[in-house]
């Protein structure tokens, strides 16, 4: 089954070339944002399985809003991603209630299979 | 001597002559009063009066008590069976009470401070003159038996009627007195220590006073045929002639105090520790909560003894409030040196004194308060260029992660889409791939890069966490223990964090040491931060940049810095942070 894909990041380079990968690897993106008010409204209108979601936004961190996008009925599986590694978050990604984190030099549709598994090691 | 003194002389003269007069007048009128008691107490309060005018011309104390001894003597020239001397000595006598009480109440200034004192002295004039205005209007002399006294009958004359006012007058003694002593209190109350401690007498010998004016209200108006109001008339006789006494020394005992400036002198002829010089002026002033202040020239500011910044207005709003604090400036050549903050209650005389004769320690203190001023500043300058560093670090790595990490993030996935799609041709897969490898390197050790300019867990996470992560990628292992999991402020955790960033860093590359142990802990306002290892020790702070470096950024923050490092014993470094909040 195809899983759709809604991109929050703010640098549209990497929105670019994420979406090109993902979607070569057979996940269908549904949208992109570039700050965490639009990646809410966007998620709420398309209702993604699965949000990448960057934890350095402009606006909030993507640790701010895992709560508001998972706190909805049918929530989407959501993935933080940082030029970080997970290292460099401590505690705070097993706390925020994400799926999973991928550095984003290592998103690839496997690694991101394998967050949503929960084989992902961070 | 002086024209002031020659005025006051004459002064006392005719004053003297007024009492004495007085008295003889009464003698020869068989008056049945101790002539003596009578006249000491009215030269007593005439002595007082001068010696108040001499020592303190500024103040009306003086004025007050010579105005009692004259008045208190219009009685006795009232029994001179002449003309209107009888009316005129009876009207006057009634207001003796109301000016003992403002002499009383207002000393040692001659100024009452509240609206309830000037309510209540206002009242005891009113009472005197309501009475003074009776007797004005019906005192017949005549009909008291004075053939000589040839005037104008009164408009109204009417002896009962000058004998209830008087009783009247007698009785509202009591409530007088009550009011009077309720005003005595609540000014005690208010009193800073200082004048408790010049006017407790004083007041002691009022309130005795009191007690017998309010039994004198009780008493028969008779005094020469009751006992009990004759004994209660000698015995205010008596006592109001202590009270002449107590007021001088209260006058005398600034002069009194002045001996102890003598042994503050001698004092300064050993070395002072630092502070030690406001704890003296204190003593000698009698003045805890004496304040000393510095006086900086460039710029112009005031300083405490550690020359920290003060401001004098609100020193002396500190002092207390409701002008409980008052400031005299000592001064050299027209420049203030220093400011001493003290109880108004102190005679300014003896704080002049004071700050005369410690002259040249003030200036020696005020020299020393100058250069931990300008130690401060520095320490503070120092404290700001490592804060500086620390935001500027923080900005670096923010930079990296915001503009080349994201790049290179870019490449490393356009990468992984050009393998993917070059699966068919080996060559250029192979090429791909170790161009992805190679760019993995670049962006890990970016990573790292950034990482030891400014860990993002840092801000993230705060100290523990981030020690954690040090700990977690060192090639020695780490234990770490840390006794608290709150936030501390940015530049405090930036200190805490390079201590044991460094100090592991030379456990690896120095110490040879199989483990090391971290602890942080956080008690009464200090992070305590410590790092250990079983090595080789040996470490030199003086050698290396690296221990010196922590040092220097541990004491721009007011810590402290240790190393412990004996031969074959291991390194212990500590350092305590203060982060107070």
């Amino acid at each position: 089954m195809t899983r759709s894909v809604l991109i929050v990041d703010d640098h549209p380079g990497f929105r670019a070339q994420a979406r090109a990968l993902l979607a070569a690897s057979g996940y269908e993106i549904v949208g992109e944002a570039a700050d965490g008010a639009s990646g809410v409204r966007v998620a709420m209108d398309l209702s993604p399985d699965v949000v990448l979601l960057d934890v350095q936004l402009p606006d909030v961190t993507g640790f701010d809003l895992v709560g508001r996008m998972r706190g909805r009925p049918d929530p989407p599986a959501i993935i933080l991603i940082s030029s970080r590694d997970a290292g460099d978050y401590g505690g705070r990604i097993s706390r925020c209630g994400a799926q999973g984190f991928i550095t984003k030099a290592e998103l690839s549709g496997s690694t991101l299979a394998a967050a949503l598994t929960g084989l992902a090691d961070d | 001597m002086t024209r002031r003194r020659l005025v006051l002389a004459a002064l006392g003269v005719v004053v003297a002559a007024w009492i004495l007069g007085g008295e003889w007048v009464s003698i020869h009128a068989h008056v049945p009063e101790n002539h003596l008691i009578d006249a000491l107490g009215g030269l007593a309060f005439l002595v007082a009066g001068l010696i108040a005018l001499d020592r303190r011309p500024e103040y009306s104390i003086g004025t007050l008590m010579i105005a009692f001894a004259v008045v208190s003597y219009f009685g006795n020239w009232g029994n001179l069976q002449v003309a209107m001397v009888p009316l005129v000595g009876l009207a006057g006598q009634q207001f003796g009470a109301a000016i003992l009480a403002q002499t009383a109440l207002s000393y040692p200034t001659g100024r009452l401070r509240t609206r309830f004192e000037r309510v209540v002295i206002g009242v005891i004039y009113g009472v005197g003159a309501a009475t003074c205005a009776v007797i004005v209007l019906a005192f017949d002399p005549r009909a008291d038996g004075c053939a000589r006294c040839a005037w104008e009958p009164a408009p109204f004359p009417s002896r009962p009627a000058v004998l209830t006012a008087l009783l009247v007058s007698q009785r509202a003694g009591a409530v007088l007195v009550s009011l009077f002593l309720a005003a005595v209190w609540l000014r005690w109350r208010r009193s800073t220590p200082a004048e408790r401690r010049a006017l407790t007498p004083l007041w002691a010998g009022i309130c005795i006073i009191g007690v017998v004016y309010l039994l004198g209200a009780f008493a028969s108006p008779d005094t020469t045929g009751d006992p009990f109001a004759y004994l209660i008339w000698e015995l205010q006789s008596v006592l109001q002639m202590t009270l002449p006494a107590v007021f001088v020394w209260g006058l005398l005992s600034a002069r009194l105090a002045r001996s102890a400036v003598g042994d503050l002198v001698v004092e300064f002829e050993r070395p002072l520790r630092p502070g030690e010089l406001r704890t003296l002026l204190a003593r000698t002033l009698g003045d805890s909560s004496l304040e000393l202040l510095f006086a900086l020239r460039d710029p112009p500011r005031w300083v405490d003894a550690d020359g920290r910044a003060s401001d004098l207005s609100a020193a002396i709003s500190d002092a207390g409030l409701n002008r409980r604090a008052t400031v005299t400036v000592a001064d050299l050549a027209g420049q203030p040196l220093a400011a001493l903050v003290h109880d108004p209650a102190l005679d300014q005389g003896l704080v002049r004194a004071v700050a005369v004769a410690a002259g040249i320690r003030i200036e020696n203190e005020r020299l020393h308060a100058d250069v931990r001023a300008q130690l401060e500043e520095v320490r503070a300058s120092r404290q700001r260029i490592v804060e500086a560093g620390d935001r500027e670090r923080r900005r670096v790595e923010r930079n990296l992660h915001d503009g080349a990490q994201q790049r290179l993030a870019a490449l490393a996935l356009s990468l992984a889409m050009l393998r993917d799609r070059a699966r068919a041709d080996a060559a250029l897969a192979g090429s791909l791939d170790q161009t992805a490898a190679e760019l993995r390197r670049a962006i890990a050790e970016l990573r790292e890069l950034a990482r030891g300019i400014h860990p993002a867990i840092l801000t993230e996470e705060g100290l523990p966490a981030a020690v954690d992560s040090l700990a977690a990628r060192s090639s020695v292992p780490v234990h770490v223990h840390a006794d608290f999991d709150e936030r501390l402020a940015e530049p405090v955790e930036a200190v805490g964090y390079f201590v044991v960033s460094e100090s592991i860093a030379n456990v690896v590359k120095y110490s040879g040491a199989c483990a090391a142990r971290v602890d942080l802990s956080r008690t009464d306002g200090v992070l305590v931060v410590e790092v250990s290892d079983d090595g080789v020790g040996g470490a030199d702070p003086s050698r290396g940049s690296g221990l010196r470096g922590l040092e220097d950024r541990v004491a721009a923050v007011r810590g402290a810095f240790s190393v412990q490092s004996p031969p074959g014993g291991g390194t212990r470094i500590r350092a305590e942070i203060p982060c107070a909040g």
